[in-house]
């Protein structure tokens, strides 16, 4: 008592929070970029860190971390693009809210549910971390093992309303998730000889190119607005509103967030979609979700926050970061001289608590903040296609970039947004894929370690029978919603081209099966048998697909939106959906030319004065402000943009002119 | 002892070693140009933290006072950030590489995407670090009988991936005679770590930093036994302890005890060639292959300095650990040891692969 007590004086000394305060606004302003976040915030500062008194320094970083999964918030909801791995789930109906014309309202609710979150978080940490060690050190390879299995079921419910599809696509993201380096005896699996693909896609640029490109692809179609002919409908203070009546939904989010960021194995950016899973089987009517159910904002968000704070527990227990922007905390620790242990929570349990409540302080400054820009920032969706759309596609290119700065991200951009497009127009399941993608590799080496270390005796530990005996009841909540039929398509042409979308699915597992042909049996054995499981998915559905063409029954008119009522909106055809995806094409083939400055001015200008001849001035001033803060950030984080091929022939500046 | 005094103490050893660096006069001067260092990994890694750290120092003691910056090109295991640098080469002195033991390894055992050439560059200073190995009190083996792992049916280590850094300790466990243990694969070091806490394996491991950190408070306190480090090469050629655990025996040593004989011919090769990549050359700074001496002489003056400078005399320490400096000339051999294996080096490290049943063998 006395140590919290004292550790309030401190976290409200004048010093201390204005430092905290600081490093809030540094950490906002740069999570708001998508593919940049609190890890770039911190780099940014971590050279400086040791110049400042350390529980100042202290005080900065933690401001600079904290916010990041909050102000991500605001691309996902405004333009469906999740600014890091974390805020995908919230995309799900955040979205469809602002499309709706209710974005200040899912904004507001967002931001009021991560603060209620955080501090629920610290409040649950504070607790809890005192007596987190032998529960921490009883998760051993079998219960990661399970954990990760069950988050695998638990978002099976994510999966829609045709199952088989569904989990056709998980399986999909399990064998991309198998490409790169063998984990287990470093055999290259599908890597092509390439360097790049070495390391595997990164997850973020799977993330990016399945949701948001498919969106952006949509707003070019839609030749209008986020919001619609309609506009905003404001609704703002109705966000808080909401969050207040689902309280409780809120309390045991931020718990889940707490736990899964504290336990070894499963890693933080699963927990949006455990939420959101979490939310979808205990919700009464959920209907909507999907559609634009505020829960579907709720959950996710309150459960990001207590995140971080539960990775906090690894961290400063054991020195072992529990997420990535931990490690670089963890740096930081250590320069200012905190030395991770369990004096952490005995002699030195008021500098723990100290990290814990400036953690929350700051997500709550952070929360506070957004809350207030939630408003203006809603006008985005009221902005035209025309101006908003080639921002967004230097934006996502951008973010994209950033990953590993090689030209290869701009290829596996564009192939999975042309994937991310493909899926949704055909009903399936992106969000399925990407967790399976995420999750492959640890299924793979969680299972061999396991077995390596217990066989099959691991069934047998406590925490497993815990956790068995959790997955047994999430399966019966699962099973006792309804699992609706698929409702066929009445269009012949269409069917057909479902079946051709299908079986042009079978690439993945058969260009992977060949690819680890002749592999060490560790390498080649995990691979095989998901391709295999996969084309007998494939199979099953162009059955079922065959069977429905050529029953020729014309079934009651329903439109195919019904289909993936769970997962997004599918509409539109495809081609016309290709046409429009060829500007990002386009903006590729100028990057290729010119440069990503150039290019980019180039991009949008031409655009904008393609579609909308009048607005030249408001054109250039977009196209010239871009290219500002590219330089901006290039002198603020020694980047290097990717060259065209005109730099053979032209002496540009060093930061247009890289590799 | 807490690790921050022991920490404290190894500073002596830097005052000691800066006495050695010659500082013979070079004509260069880098007013007004920006040098660029390229870090083969991300920000925030470990590399960039490393040379981070130098920033301020080189811009002080670089003549002409230039602005320093870090170009990071992280992926593909540092392979692209590397290959990258091989072939933009500016031999001017204001393009170098950072690498680590990941950069080293990868050429050593013959990687076909590596086109960088570290042999060939001229090394400006290496920083040098160590390995440590521990257990747990529950084998019940010491530093001084390892018999008790040996009678144990069976011992689990971590391994990362056997084409990574951590390959090594395939064979430095090998070579103990410890037929009886057996990799896990797919472990990072502080993944492993915790698998060791938890009991999950019996063999742990730990680089200076993170064992000084977290290890060295579980051994004061009874927790965790400690088994044995790589060992410290001297400029000699002796292999001494490392001055912060001055009771714990040296591979070597543990090779000597187990065996009866003394290190010699291959296996002393094989483990001349681990130590200088895994610890000596753990972290370096390369200037390309075509740059001229006054330009090194310039770099190397710069890192003598450096050593010398009483602020970093008092940083150092807690940031780059409690080893001297390699610099310039001295740190030749090193780097040649370190990426040209010899065919006997590689048949050892290639059979204790094998006898792992792990399918990765280093090329030739």
């Amino acid at each position: 008592m006395d140590q919290l007590f004292s550790v309030l004086l401190q976290l409200f000394e004048p010093q201390h929070f204005m430092f905290l305060i600081l490093g809030v606004l540094l950490g906002l302003s740069v999570g708001i970029l998508p593919g940049l976040g609190g890890t770039t915030g911190l780099a940014i500062l971590l050279p400086f860190v040791s110049s400042f008194e350390p529980s100042m320094a202290l005080a900065l970083m933690i401001g600079v971390l904290a916010p990041t999964t909050t102000s991500d918030t605001f691309p996902a909801v405004l333009i469906g693009i999740p600014g890091t791995a974390g805020s995908q789930a919230t995309v799900l109906d955040g979205f469809p809210l602002a499309k709706q014309g209710f974005a200040a309202r899912a904004l507001s609710a967002a931001f009021t549910a991560s603060l209620i979150g955080g501090l629920w978080g610290a409040f649950i940490l504070s607790i809890s971390i005192v007596f987190a060690k032998p529960i921490i050190l009883a998760v051993g390879f079998g219960e990661q093992f399970l954990l990760i299995i069950l988050a695998l079921i638990m978002i099976g419910a994510l999966t829609g309303a045709n199952l088989v599809k569904g989990l056709a696509s998980c399986t999909i993201g399990l064998v991309l998730g198998a490409i790169g380096l063998a984990e287990i005896t470093g055999d290259p699996r599908l890597t092509f000889g390439s360097l790049y693909l070495v390391d595997g896609v990164p997850l973020i640029i799977v993330g990016m190119g399945l949701f948001a490109i498919p969106e952006i692809v949509g707003l070019l179609q839609s030749r209008s607005t986020i919001a619609g002919k309609d506009g905003l409908k404001g609704g703002w203070s109705q966000g808080m509103r909401d969050v207040a009546s689902n309280w409780f939904l809120v309390l045991r989010c931020s718990t889940i967030g707490v736990i899964v960021g504290a336990l070894p194995g499963l890693g933080g950016t699963v927990v949006d979609w455990i939420a959101y899973s979490h939310m979808r089987q205990t919700a009464k009517n959920p209907e909507n979700l999907g559609k634009g159910d505020i829960r579907g904002v709720i959950a996710p968000e309150s459960a990001n926050n207590a995140k971080e704070g539960g990775a906090l527990i690894p961290t400063i227990l054991f020195g072992i970061p529990g997420s990535g922007n931990k490690v670089l905390l963890l740096g930081g620790f250590l320069l200012i001289g905190i030395e991770p242990g369990i004096e952490m929570v005995t002699t030195q349990l008021d500098m723990t608590y100290l990290i814990i409540w400036s953690l929350a302080l700051a997500n709550v400054l952070g929360a506070g903040i957004c809350i207030f820009l939630a408003r203006p920032m809603s006008r985005i969706t009221t902005t035209p296609y025309y101006l908003l759309a080639p921002v967004l596609i230097a934006l996502i290119f951008f973010a994209t970039y950033q990953i590993n700065r090689d030209w290869n991200d701009f290829v596996g951009l564009l192939f999975f947004g042309l994937l991310g497009v493909i899926l949704k127009t055909f009903g399936w399941s992106r969000p399925a894929l990407l967790i399976g993608f995420f999750l492959s590799s640890k299924i793979e080496l969680l299972s061999y370690q396991t077995s390596a270390v217990y066989g099959f005796s691991f069934l047998t530990r406590t925490g497993s029978l815990i956790l068995i005996f959790v997955a047994v009841v999430t399966v019966w909540f699962l099973l006792r919603q309804k699992i609706q039929n698929e409702l066929q398509s009445t269009d012949k042409s269409q069917q057909q081209a479902h079946m051709i979308v299908t079986a042009s699915f079978m690439v993945f597992p058969i260009a992977m099966a060949i690819g680890v042909l002749g592999l060490d049996a560790r390498a080649s054995l995990y691979p095989m048998v998901l391709s295999a499981v996969l084309i007998i998915f494939l199979i099953f559905i162009l059955w079922s697909q065959l069977r429905s063409l050529q029953s020729t029954r014309i079934g009651t008119p329903l439109p195919d939106k019904v289909l993936m009522r769970d997962v997004f909106s599918q509409d539109g055809a495809l081609w016309p959906q290709l046409l429009e995806f060829s500007n990002l094409v386009i903006f590729m083939m100028l990057i290729v030319i010119f440069g990503f400055p150039i290019a980019t001015v180039l991009f949008v200008i031409c655009f904008i004065v393609h579609r909308e001849p009048t607005r030249f001035v408001i054109a250039s001033l977009l196209g010239f402000t871009l290219v500002g803060l590219m330089w901006l950030l290039s002198n603020l984080l020694t980047l290097q943009y990717p060259a065209g091929w005109i730099v053979n022939f032209v002496n540009l500046p060093w930061w247009l002119s890289g590799h | 002892m807490t690790s921050r005094n022991i920490l404290k103490s190894t500073a002596i050893a830097f005052t000691i070693s800066i006495g050695l660096a010659s500082t013979a006069l070079a004509e260069c001067n880098f007013e007004g140009e920006t040098i660029t260092i390229v870090v083969p990994f991300g920000e925030g890694g470990g590399t960039s933290q490393t040379f981070g750290f130098f920033q301020p120092y080189l811009q002080k003691y670089l003549p002409g006072n230039p602005l320093i910056q870090m170009l990071n090109v992280p992926g593909g295991g540092s392979i692209k950030g590397a290959n990258q640098f091989h072939n933009n080469q500016v031999v001017d002195g204001t393009y170098l590489l950072a690498t680590s033991t990941s950069t080293v390894l990868n050429q050593a055992a013959g990687n076909p995407l590596v086109e960088y050439d570290l042999g060939a560059y001229k090394p400006v200073a290496l920083i040098e670090s160590n390995v440590h190995w521990f257990t747990s009190p529950t084998v019940s083996a010491t530093a001084y009988d390892l018999g008790p792992l040996k009678e144990r049916s069976l011992n689990l280590f971590a391994l990362n991936s056997p084409s990574s850094a951590d390959m090594f300790h395939v064979w430095i466990i090998n070579k103990l005679g410890l037929d009886n243990a057996r990799p896990i694969p797919g472990l990072s070091s502080s993944n492993g770590y915790q698998a060791f806490l938890r009991g999950e394996i019996q063999l742990s491991s730990h680089g200076t930093a993170n064992y000084l950190r977290q290890v060295k408070q579980g051994i004061d306190a009874g927790e965790i036994t400690d088994l044995m480090t790589l060992g410290w090469i001297q400029p000699d050629g002796s292999i001494e302890r490392v001055p912060y655990a001055p009771d714990t025996p040296t591979f070597a040593e543990q090779f000597e005890t187990m065996t009866g004989a003394p290190l010699s011919d291959d296996d002393l090769d094989t483990y001349m060639a681990i130590n200088a990549i895994w610890n000596q050359a753990s972290k370096a700074l390369f200037l390309p292959t075509e740059t001229s001496d006054e330009i090194v002489q310039c770099w190397t003056n710069a890192f003598a300095e450096i050593v010398k400078d009483t602020d970093f005399i008092a940083e150092a320490p807690n940031r780059l650990g409690p080893f001297p400096l390699i610099i310039g000339d001295d740190a030749r051999p090193v780097v040649a040891r370190a990426t040209s294996l010899s065919d006997g080096v590689v048949d050892q490290l290639n059979n204790a692969l094998k006898a792992n049943r792990l399918s990765y063998r280093i090329e030739r």
